[in-house]
This record gives structure tokens, C-alpha cells and sequence, in this order.
């Protein structure tokens, strides 16, 4: 009798795992729409308790630890907006004798990322703002440094960033100096113990010297031009006998922006229609 | 006058046992969520409060409800972490399985192997994850033999200092 209970209970155990594991499989088949929605859909009821408390103590830790960093940071851009102010006055005064349409702002939205301790945490960041502060998917996420990625998924007060890390990852990029343009990727390998970036889609007779700071290009409507992403630092390889992929140490990290910045809309692209100047005066 | 029976003071004993083993479980969403994020910027090589979850529970269960609790846990990793959705499931559901099963295995109430299936769980659950959420080849091994074993080893220090200081809370009944 008790043989037949444990073999019951045995029985009972090996369904129980072989439902979790079918579970998990379905899960990891999902659509990543679906899947995405699902998690946003958890953040937003079951999980939200949890979500809000570390978005508390990511404030507490910024208050206890980043106050002094914060002050000078801000004593800092006063100096530097003092300064320019007749700069900007001068440049507005010509823009309206040229009848030259002034460069698109990017009004931004500040977030404090949510980190967690696992592996994958630097691919897919969870930010402590949502649709209630303005922001929207596609939105493209930056630090002080440069790229991290763009909003992928939304709810009422929080959302996630898929990073330059995220294998899925993709941009428009040019030089610097705006000579040369191509696609940024991750990459299969790395340097060292980063993950670098690869600027794909360079014809060989442009070549690029090391330290040429690279920028997104602004097509595709996602990320706006100018955005620093990161600086080349050698070949990769040569594909084909006619196309060069450089490798591109990138300025920003997301495993350890703690603060980033949603750029919300007017975007700058290169699809968007431009606004016709006026007559000139 | 009411006398006891056996059962009842069983029961009783088994309550008090949830109760405590829920309470320290309580401390260590505590530290999870709140006190390690408001002190600690980078998550690189941090302790992972919830594996320690997963495997302080796993070890009271039965294999089935050990899955269940990984499948739990998993589904927490992911929807806070959406990477790659399933992953952490998937891995969690394995090492939950996996540390209830090795129950009749050895035997939990030793710090030495409190410390190694620690260890081994995080180490195994960070190895499930970068395999089943598609990290590119080349990244694997520093994944796998640097930054895994450093978190593991984070861990399994946490999870020796909880074990010592909650120790007959956690200490598995044999009558059980």
C-alpha cells in the first residue's frame, strides 16, 4: 500500500515537472510580442509591488550616493548654459535671416534603470518610467555617454529598453564627420571581457582610422541623428572581397547605466518629412 | 483538560516551521528588492537573493513542487528581466527540480553542502540561461567561467552567512 502511494506520489512529481518544463518551452516559443506582453502585462499587476519597491530603492541609492555627483553636474551645465546664451541668441538671429529651419530638439524623459543580477540583465533594461510619463516604444534610450538602445515595450508607469547588448540589436550609423555610413550590430566576439559593436556595410575603399568616433544616422525613424555610439577600434574582418566590418568600442554601458535618458518624440530621421524654411527676410 | 496528540503537535511544529522559513524567506526578497539595489549600483557579480529562494525551498520539497517553485521563480526572472522570456524559466524549473531531487542525495544539513549546492545551483542556472537565451558563442566562455562563477560564489557566501545565522529556523526536521 505505501509502495503504491510513494509510486502515486513519484508519478505525480514527474508530471508536475514535465507541465513546468512544457511550460517553460512554450514560453521561450512565444512570439516576442507576446512574450513581452505577458511580462509587461505581470509588471503591471502581480509583480507591480515588487517593480515599484526597486524603483524606490534605486531612488534612495541615487539620493544617498549620487547627490554631490548630481550638484556638480548641475553647477556644471549652469556655467556652461550661461555661457552660451549669447551664442544661441547670435545663432538663432542668423537662422531667421537665412530662413533656415532650426535643428529638431529631442525633449527627453529621465528614467532610473531597474538592474537585476542575472546573466542577461545588460540586454533588456526595465526603466522606472512608462506611458503615463510620455514615453512610447521605439523611443530611443541614451545616457550621458551615448546609445543604449530603444523602448521595445510600454505599460502605464514602466517600461524595457532593448540594448545595444541584445543580439537583436540594429542601427544606422555614420562617422563622425559624416563621410561614412553603415550598420552597427553587436558582436560575436569581444574585447577582452566587453561586448563590442560592429560597423557593418563599409566598402573597402573607405577606410576608417581607429579612434573615428562613430553616430547614429538618423534613418529608419528610431534613433535620431547624432547620437554618439561608440569609437572604432580596428578591423573585424572582410566579407566578401568587397565589404570591411570595423569593431566599435561603444561609450555607453548598460549593464552599468544605473540613469538614462527616453528621447520622446519629434524624432529626426531622414524619413520624416522636413519642414519647408520660409522665405527668407 | 486538552490533550495533545502526536499529530497535533506535529502539525503544530510544521506551522511554526512555515512560519520561520517564511519569515527568513521575507528577509531575503527584502535584501532582493530593496537593500542590495539601493546600495549597490552595478548588479555585475552580485548575490542572486532569489536562487538562494528557490534552492532553501527546494530542498524542503518534493521534486514536483521544487519544479513548481523554479517555475515560480523563473517567471519573476523574466518578466523583470525580459531578455529572452522562458529562459529563466526554464533554467530555474531545472535547478528547482534538480536541488529537490538531489535531496535524497545528500544531506542538506551540512554547511560545506549548503555552501556547494549554492554554488553549483547558481552557477548552473547562470549556464542554463546564457545557453537557452541565444549568447553569442564567442562570449560564452567568460560568461560561463568568469562573471557565472563570480555570482556564484557571491551567492553561496550570502546563502552560508543566512544558513549560519537562521540556522535552526532552516534546519530540515528529519521527522519529516
Amino acid at each position: 500500500m505505501r509502495g503504491a502511494d510513494g509510486q502515486e506520489a513519484a508519478r505525480s512529481d514527474v508530471l508536475m515537472f514535465v507541465g513546468c518544463v512544457s511550460l517553460a518551452v512554450i514560453a521561450l516559443a512565444l512570439p516576442r510580442s507576446w512574450a513581452l506582453s505577458v511580462a509587461s502585462g505581470l509588471r503591471q499587476t502581480a509583480l507591480r509591488p515588487i517593480v515599484a519597491l526597486e524603483a524606490r530603492a534605486e531612488r534612495d541609492r541615487r539620493a544617498r550616493f549620487a547627490l554631490a555627483g548630481v550638484e556638480h553636474t548641475s553647477d556644471s551645465l549652469s556655467i556652461l548654459a550661461q555661457q552660451q546664451a549669447a551664442l544661441r541668441r547670435e545663432n538663432e538671429t542668423l537662422r531667421g535671416l537665412a530662413g533656415v529651419r532650426a535643428a529638431l530638439t529631442h525633449p527627453g524623459v529621465s528614467a532610473e534603470v531597474l538592474h537585476r543580477p542575472t546573466v542577461t540583465d545588460s540586454r533588456m533594461l526595465l526603466l522606472d518610467v512608462g506611458a503615463a510619463d510620455g514615453v512610447q516604444m521605439f523611443d530611443p534610450v541614451v545616457t550621458a555617454d551615448g546609445l543604449i538602445g530603444s523602448i521595445v515595450t510600454t505599460s502605464a508607469h514602466n517600461a524595457s529598453a532593448l540594448t545595444w547588448a541584445n543580439p537583436d540589436f540594429a542601427a544606422s550609423a555614420i562617422t563622425s564627420d559624416g563621410s561614412v555610413s553603415g550598420f552597427i550590430h553587436p558582436s560575436t566576439s569581444g574585447v577582452g571581457l566587453n561586448t563590442i559593436l560592429e560597423l557593418q556595410g563599409i566598402p573597402l575603399r573607405d577606410s576608417l582610422a581607429n579612434g573615428t568616433i562613430v553616430m547614429t544616422a538618423g534613418s529608419g525613424g528610431t534613433y535620431p541623428r547624432g547620437i554618439p555610439i561608440g569609437r572604432i577600434v580596428g578591423i573585424g574582418r572582410e566579407v566578401n572581397g568587397y565589404d570591411r566590418i570595423y569593431r566599435v568600442i561603444p561609450f555607453a554601458a548598460p549593464g552599468d547605466a544605473s540613469h538614462v535618458i527616453v528621447l520622446t518624440s519629434p524624432r529626426d530621421s531622414l524619413y520624416l518629412k522636413l519642414v519647408r524654411p520660409g522665405p527668407p527676410k | 483538560m486538552r490533550v495533545f496528540r502526536p499529530g497535533d503537535r506535529r502539525r503544530r511544529g510544521r506551522s511554526a516551521d512555515v512560519l520561520r522559513v517564511g519569515f527568513v524567506l521575507l528577509v531575503l526578497l527584502g535584501f532582493e528588492f530593496y537593500l542590495v539595489p539601493s546600495l549597490v549600483e552595478s548588479p555585475h557579480g552580485m548575490p542572486d537573493f532569489l536562487i538562494l529562494i528557490l534552492l532553501l525551498l527546494a530542498i524542503r520539497e518534493k521534486p514536483g513542487l521544487g519544479a513548481l517553485t523554479g517555475f515560480a521563480i523563473g517567471l519573476v526572472i523574466d518578466v523583470l528581466t525580459p531578455a529572452h522570456f522562458g529562459a529563466g524559466i526554464l533554467a530555474s524549473v531545472l535547478v528547482g527540480w534538480g536541488a529537490a531531487y538531489g535531496r535524497g542525495i545528500f544531506f542538506a544539513d551540512n554547511l560545506l553542502v549548503n555552501a556547494a549546492l549554492f554554488f553549483i545551483g547558481t552557477w548552473v542556472r547562470d549556464v542554463l540561461m546564457l545557453l537557452v537565451s541565444g549568447t553569442p558563442v564567442r562570449s560564452l566562455p567568460i560568461e560561463i567561467l568568469l562573471w557565472a562563477p563570480l555570482q556564484a560564489l557571491s551567492t553561496a557566501v550570502v546563502g552560508v552567512v543566512i544558513v549560519v545565522v537562521f540556522r535552526d529556523w532552516l534546519a530540515i526536521r528529519i521527522e519529516r
